[in-house]
């Protein structure tokens, strides 16, 4: 058996990928940035997976916290397989949550988080930071 | 022909007379994608328009640069045949014009031309419609790792129709020139 913290995901942000931190005890993952790195799969796939073994493995919630003012369109279209196996999730009686987290001075992202919301019925909560 | 320092000067002159803000020239790389989108960024942070939304231009110009990165990648192309051409400049009312060239076989520049003047064709509510059925095919099937995405992305982003052109050039190659006016 690993310690939880050995469950854990930390990546570093930069100018072009967001910081990740993947906390398994805790259930949450925070996601803070702009994301249109060079290799987005490289960034993505360790976070996709990431999540897959928690929801086959863990029994708690698990709650996604998005603090993202930029996604290019690959990184849109890695998020929307982590919000396919959240869904997938959620229609198996799991307890999950996506907190899109916008800021008033950037309305495209809460129309992002907005776009991404409306083909999904697991709780997606849109909220300025604000507020 | 050894540019001389009267060139530079007629070089301004053009800059200055089409109100270019920032341009490129070169092999483009990851860093020059990232180093260009941040100046454009604070550029039109302090200057925009108050109707404008500043990531549209940016996004706009990720999109465009980055489908020139991934063409080059994707048909290994050497620095000198990957090399681009980006211009960002200002147009009318407080808009900016995106444009961006690159070398592409002329069948691949054909094929371009073709997806734009198609999209040209939709309004707002269809390219939304276009752009969540690109994001719902698998990944294999995205071409140039998102490519068709880009397009539809830099539409949305639009507020005219994009204008595109191809010129031929020796080798079945042509230069594939695309203008987004945001």
């Amino acid at each position: 058996m690993s310690s939880s913290e050995e469950l854990n995901l930390s990546v570093p942000g930069s100018q072009s990928s967001p910081s990740i931190r993947a906390d398994w005890k805790a259930g949450v993952v925070v996601m803070s940035g702009e994301s249109y790195p060079e290799n987005s799969f490289e960034l993505y796939d360790q976070l996709i997976q990431w999540i897959d073994s928690y929801l086959n493995s863990a029994e708690h919630s698990l709650t996604l916290e998005l603090h993202l003012n930029y996604l290019n369109t690959s990184s849109i279209r890695f998020m929307i397989d982590i919000f396919d196996l959240l869904q997938s999730a959620f229609e198996s009686g799991k307890e999950v949550l996506v907190q899109w987290m916008f800021d008033d001075r950037n309305p495209r992202s809460a129309e992002l988080g907005a776009e991404f919301k409306e083909d999904y019925t697991f709780p997606f909560l849109i909220l300025s930071i604000n507020a | 022909m050894t540019i001389s320092t009267t060139s530079l000067i007629s070089l301004r002159e053009f800059f200055s007379n089409h109100q270019i803000l920032i341009c490129f020239n070169g092999p483009i790389s990851t860093t020059v994608i990232g180093e260009i989108g941040s100046a454009l960024k604070e550029h039109i942070e302090s200057n925009h328009a108050p109707e404008l939304e500043v990531m549209d231009v940016f996004s706009v110009y990720i999109e465009m640069s980055q489908n020139i990165k991934n063409y080059a990648t994707s048909h290994g192309l050497s620095d000198s045949e990957s090399s681009a051409t980006v211009v960002i400049a200002a147009a009318e009312a407080g808009h900016y014009a995106v444009c961006a060239g690159n070398l592409v076989e002329m069948g691949d520049g054909q094929a371009l031309l073709e997806r734009i003047h198609d999209l040209a064709d939709c309004d707002k509510a269809q390219l939304k419609q276009l752009y969540k059925k690109q994001l719902r095919q698998p990944h294999a099937q995205t071409p140039g790792q998102g490519a068709g995405l880009g397009l539809i992305e830099i539409a949305r982003r639009s507020s005219q129709p994009m204008e595109a052109s191809l010129d031929p050039l020796e080798h079945g190659r042509a230069f594939f020139s695309l203008r987004a006016i945001i």
